[in-house]
């Protein structure tokens, strides 16, 4: 398979690749299989997407996801590797996130780095732990739905109006072809 | 009931909003109709109340690509629609709101003159005659606000984007029109505000046509309903008429063919012209029912975007119904704003899930990772406007091939300046609702794969301006319909489900009378 630069880019990518995630081949040569190496992608993880409030093994996780996607077929494995080795020989866990974010910023038209943040995006956010940590609660059909008192306990706001305003019949009403034609249209494009 | 293959029968393409109403109109009139589906029944216990594994379920991924200025180009290229695969069509993932057409929004050429590049055109059709069916559609819906029917309570969301749009001297907000229950109605029940109606909607509070109109229409004992079966070439005969579907069945890749006598075509904006283009035979050789060069062309998709914001304190705005929040002041054609046309704005929730992969496609870095830290604190809204039909915006066949080997339909989609100009002009409006209530960082997001697909089969009172004539009926092959919203001329500021279903029960009971007459 050859890995454009536009494939991996796309959200498109990350999008098709989560149907993907369960039917990876069996890989003989398998990268990034070194102790360290997933400590190494889950630091560029959260520096893509920074989470103070995320415990690192949540980045792990996403990492080992990344990682088995850079196993996938023999295109992946040669970008991902590069990838790698330029996190390695720079280092890229050691940096300050200022630096991190420049390096990042110099990989950014790279297949394996395409790879890495279009499986991070869509991994971290479904990650039923960032659920918990941003206070998502989810699914509730099994509980009866969200109940009076939960969907709308907001309240440092007042109750507005539900129903349409008395007015709204006749604005929506008032619209004549020839009235709204003698509206003079004035080019600004 | 079963309908012989060899059988010249009324064969309905796609059960979608259009395709099931036509088909369930048909049969209440003891018609029996064949209705063939690419996608599969799915009964709401197997909905899935998780965002990627729903989109899993039921998406329409069949291989399409995509060209044009338009930033999903660069975002989703593989995915330029967002449709469903499926009993029911895309209704199984629609969220519900059901606005009208303004009586000018039919006369957009009239009313709006001329504008550079936008091939706007009246409609064949008027907003009194149209006015019956609308009623009858929103009956058949059970859209709230109308009828009679009460108003969905407000969620978080709604609490917000109302107090926010209160602030700004807007007046025109609600809870709806909107396509689930706030009370039970035909036999479905009210909303339990689970939070879940994109994905499907377990509860059966939402109406689509699988839990409304197949079911009655399989209980008339009139319908055949073809499951996993994708129609991909409609025959002619000698005379030119359409006398025959191939269609294949997607589980085992067969092919088989039904004889029909009327065929109603409703695959939505891309399938159903490229099932004319896929088409194209000695007789017609640019297509089925092309010698206008229409099929295909004027292809829209709403002016969308969202705005999203932060605040101080918690709105959990993922609670309750996803799209139950309505503002029409900004819809009214007003030239001095810059642009024509109008828009609405509608409240808008998504999980962490798919606000990760849509909030700013592509993007990353620590104001991305900020944004979506503030989840629970966030308050969402949709824009949706009318967007300028354009020559050039069309679908075709491409090179690429689908995994059945059939060409895989190209979508090309170029913003119009009024586009950009509207979509401006209301992204202002929104951080302004909710700067009005304090938020801290308002986010503008672009618009995601299209959800709203229209055009691509224009109607038009004269045959060579556009496909179809005012009953959808096709110009150049009389017993040939289009059933979907593929036959909008132009597209309003609304939500177009209302319409479409507005058309079909209209197109059902003309076609019920030709066929009772004999005059097809
Ligand atoms: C997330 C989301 C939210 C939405 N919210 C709203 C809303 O609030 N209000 C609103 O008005 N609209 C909304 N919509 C849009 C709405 O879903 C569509 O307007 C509507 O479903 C279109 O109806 P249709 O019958 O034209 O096409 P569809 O509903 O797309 O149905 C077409 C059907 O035809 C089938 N098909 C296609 N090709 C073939 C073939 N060759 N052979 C056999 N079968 C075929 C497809 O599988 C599908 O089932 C939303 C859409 C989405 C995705």
């Amino acid at each position: 398979m050859k890995i454009t630069r536009r494939e991996l880019l796309i959200s498109a990518g990350s999008l098709l690749a989560y149907s993907q995630l369960g039917s990876l081949a069996n890989a003989e040569v398998n990268i990034a299989a070194q102790p360290g190496d997933q400590e190494m992608i889950a630091s560029m993880c959260k520096a893509l997407y920074p989470h103070d409030r995320f415990p690192m093994n949540i980045y792990m996780d996403i990492a080992a996801g990344a990682i088995k996607k850079g196993n996938a077929d023999t295109g992946a494995k040669i970008s991902f590797r590069a990838g790698l080795d330029g996190l390695k020989i720079n280092s890229f866990d050691k940096m300050s996130f200022k630096k991190q974010t420049k390096y990042l910023n110099s990989i950014a038209n790279t297949p394996f780095f395409g790879l890495v943040r279009g499986h991070t995006v869509v991994a971290l956010y479904d990650h039923k732990e960032v659920h918990k940590i941003f206070g998502y609660q989810g699914a509730s059909f099994d509980r009866g739905g969200y109940k009076d008192g939960e969907y709308n306990d907001l309240s440092w706001l007042p109750d507005p109006r539900i129903e349409e305003h008395p007015d709204l019949t006749a604005f929506l009403d008032d619209s004549s072809p020839k009235k709204y034609a003698s509206l003079k249209t004035k080019k600004t494009f | 009931m079963k309908i012989d293959k060899k059988e010249k029968a009324v064969v309905v393409i796609g059960s979608g909003p259009g395709g099931a109403q036509v088909a369930y109109q048909l049969t209440k009139q003891g018609i029996p109709v064949v209705l063939l589906e690419a996608g599969r029944r799915i009964m709401k216990e197997e909905y899935v109340n998780e965002e990627w594994p729903a989109f899993s379920q039921m998406a329409w991924l069949d291989k399409r690509t995509m060209t044009g200025n338009s930033r999903i180009v660069q975002d989703f290229n593989g995915l330029p629609t967002w449709l469903v695969k499926a009993v029911g069509g895309t209704a199984t993932h629609w969220a519900g709101a059901t606005p009208r057409f303004l009586d000018y929004e039919w006369k957009t050429k009239s009313t709006y003159g001329s504008v550079d590049g936008a091939t706007l055109m009246d409609w064949p059709i008027d907003g009194k005659e149209m006015k019956p069916y609308y009623v009858k559609a929103e009956d058949a819906i059970g859209s709230t606000h109308r009828g009679g029917r009460p108003a969905l309570p407000a969620n978080n969301n709604y609490k917000v984007f109302a107090e926010g749009a209160k602030r700004n001297g807007y007046k025109f907000y609600a809870t709806g029109p909107y396509g689930t229950n706030a009370a039970p109605y035909d036999g479905r029940p009210a909303s339990v505000q689970d939070g879940f109606n994109f994905q499907g909607d377990k509860s059966g509070a939402k109406w689509n046509p699988n839990v409304s109109e197949i079911p009655k229409a399989l209980a008339s004992g009139k319908l055949e309903l073809r499951e996993n079966s994708q129609a991909v070439q409609i025959t002619t005969d000698s005379s030119g008429k359409a006398d025959g579907v191939l269609y294949m069945d997607t589980k085992t890749k067969a092919l088989h063919r039904q004889e029909a006598k009327v065929i109603c075509v409703a695959g939505n904006s891309i399938e159903t012209p490229r099932l004319f283009l896929m088409s194209a035979s000695a007789r017609h050789p640019n297509g089925l029912a092309n010698s206008s060069d229409q099929v295909g062309r004027n292809y829209m998709r709403h002016l969308t975007g969202s705005v999203y914001a932060t605040f101080d304190k918690p709105v959990n705005f993922y609670r309750g119904e996803t799209m139950a929040g309505f503002l029409a002041d900004e819809v009214k054609h007003n030239p001095k704003r810059g642009f024509v046309g109008g828009y609405y704005l509608e409240t808008l929730a998504l999980g962490p899930s798919f606000l990760g992969a849509f909030l700013d496609p592509g993007r990353w870095g620590k104001k991305f990772a900020d944004m979506m830290d503030g989840y629970q604190n966030m308050a969402g809204m949709w824009i949706v406007g009318e967007d300028m039909p354009q020559k050039n915006n069309r679908i075709t066949l491409g090179s690429a091939k689908d995994a059945f080997g059939l060409p895989a339909p190209n979508v090309h989609f170029d913003d119009h300046p009024n586009d950009t100009a509207m979509r401006n002009h209301a992204y202002e409006k929104g951080e302004a609702i909710y700067k009005a209530v304090g938020a801290k960082q308002t986010y503008r997001v672009t618009p995601y794969p299209h959800t709203h697909n229209l055009g691509s089969m224009r109607m038009s009172a004269k045959a060579k301006d556009g496909v179809v004539d005012k009953h959808g009926r096709c110009h150049d092959v009389k017993n040939l319909f289009v059933s979907d919203g593929s036959v909008m001329t132009t597209g309003a500021a609304c939500n177009p489900t209302l319409t479409i279903t507005a058309l079909a029960i209209r197109q059902g009971e003309y076609l019920a009378e030709q066929l009772k007459k004999g005059n097809v």
